[in-house]
């Protein structure tokens, strides 16, 4: 490894180009599963019979995860509460890329909406966890591109003292966030809820 | 006088300087400390999920391919053919109607409770003979009680001491089909059930023997070998059947056009 490659991996994780990047590519796919996810429900809306017989590499599934309660909470696909909000992060994204600065109150605004829209994720995940039994790829990729726009949102607006927090607090989540512990973290949870999710199904995908 | 006096404030101002100096120096110390207990934490705690998911893949493989591979001793049913199927009705019948099932998918038992009627009828009548497919892939779906390789077992022992007595069974089984995820009949229920469509004691004595496990077993994977993608599926004289299969009718109809045919 050469001399100075760790110090120049931290500086490029705190830089706006690396996080607004990882944050772009997350919301793409995001919005990707939630499209996929939309049309799946528009097909099954049409013909409630297209998902009925018992896929076997959704065992995982049977339509079992788009016919349930929980998949259209609000009275609609909960996938198109991505189409809507996606968007809005990938335009964040792009606009701070091309050295757009937004003021303080709309990165908060957009920090609890997404915090919101976080924990509507991981409720769904639990759900098809626990309760429904069933694993859908696409859900799946939308609860790891949700993690992961969450994370580089939270980064930012940490590092540049968004969240109106209170001063020992925000001093402490920026030292938090300066000796990379937010990665750490981050890389913990989602091998966390890797973990669950095989050895839970093993049988099934290997 | 006011060299003396400047030394003196110098002197005092040094050592407040050295205490804030070395307050700061152990508050850094602490958080770096507390930063690298953090980082050792974690990764030592990747390590261990990294370790578990790994073994329960390694696990999962090695299960798999005994579960597989145990065709040693394998015993198939007098009842089935060596595609895998329970041949029920008329050998002479001029409509064959095959079905892929597992005794745990609901949309199996959808089927049946649409279509078991007008099947038993032109079984009965002689018009079709039906061939069932008794897979076992949603196995994981019964709590680990293996439900539907239990009840597959149990529909192919009755099947090798009487057909039609099988083919009521199969249809008691899904009108108590059990709900995913819940631990299945239990054998005790497949016994009563299996006795009410009218085996005999000894045939359903040798339920628990799971005589046709592995078997079971391999036709499930021979099925998914041959395209086979879920369940059911159904053919007429070999050709999938894409009607829909969960009201009464379209079947009935297309077992008569091919009768007719």
């Amino acid at each position: 490894m050469p001399e100075g490659f760790l110090p120049w991996l931290r500086g490029l994780r705190q830089s706006d180009r690396w996080i607004y990047s990882t944050m772009l590519v997350s919301a793409l796919l995001s919005l990707t599963a939630s499209f996929v996810l939309s049309v799946d429900a528009i097909i099954l809306a049409a013909d409630p019979h297209a998902a009925l017989a018992c896929n076997l590499n959704a065992v995982i599934s049977c339509g079992t995860v788009g016919a349930s309660w929980q998949a259209s909470l609000f009275g609609f696909p909960n996938a198109f509460l991505g189409l809507i909000a996606e968007p809005v992060v990938i335009t964040i994204a792009v606009a701070s890329l091309g050295g757009v600065r937004f003021p303080r109150w709309f990165m908060l605004s957009a920090q609890v909406v997404y915090t919101l829209g976080l924990l509507f994720a991981y409720w769904l995940f639990f759900q098809a966890y626990f309760v429904i039994g069933a694993l859908c790829p696409w859900c799946l990729l939308i609860t790891l591109s949700t993690t992961l726009v969450f994370t580089s949102l939270t980064h930012v607006n940490i590092r540049d003292g968004n969240l109106y927090l209170p001063q020992g607090a925000g001093r402490l989540a920026s030292g938090f966030v300066r000796a990379d512990l937010d990665a750490l973290l981050v890389a913990v949870w989602l091998l966390g809820i890797a973990a669950m999710v095989i050895t839970k199904y093993a049988t099934v995908m290997f | 006088m006011s060299k003396d006096n400047s030394c003196n404030i110098t002197a005092t101002g040094r050592e407040a300087l050295h205490q804030r100096q070395q307050a700061a120096a152990t508050a850094d110390r602490r958080v770096s400390v507390a930063i690298r207990t953090a980082w050792i934490a974690g990764l030592a705690v990747i390590a261990l999920l990294i370790g578990v998911t790994t073994w329960s893949i390694v696990g999962a493989r090695a299960s798999n391919t005994t579960g597989g591979g145990a065709i040693d001793g394998l015993i198939a049913p007098a009842a089935a053919t060596d595609s895998g199927a329970v041949v029920i009705g008329k050998p002479e019948a001029k409509v064959t109607v095959t079905v892929f099932l597992d005794f745990m998918c609901p949309y199996c038992g959808q089927f049946e409770r649409a279509n078991g009627g007008a099947l038993a009828a032109a079984i009965a009548n002689g018009t079709a003979k039906l061939e069932v497919h008794p897979m076992s892939f949603l196995d994981d779906l019964s709590s680990g009680t293996k439900y539907s390789t239990r009840a597959a077992n149990a529909f192919v022992t009755v099947a090798n001491h009487d057909r039609a007595t099988a083919l009521v069974f199969s249809q008691l089984l899904f009108a108590q089909q059990p709900a995913e995820h819940s631990a299945g009949l239990t054998d005790a229920t497949l016994a009563g059930l299996a006795a009410q469509a009218g085996a005999p004691a000894d045939v359903v004595a040798a339920f628990g023997k799971r005589t046709y496990q592995p078997w079971v077993a391999k036709i499930t994977t021979q099925a998914f070998d041959s395209g086979i993608t879920g369940t059911p599926t159904v053919k007429i004289n070999g050709q999938t059947f894409t009607g829909d299969l969960y009201t009464a009718g379209p079947l009935a109809e297309a077992i008569t056009a091919a009768a007719n045919a």
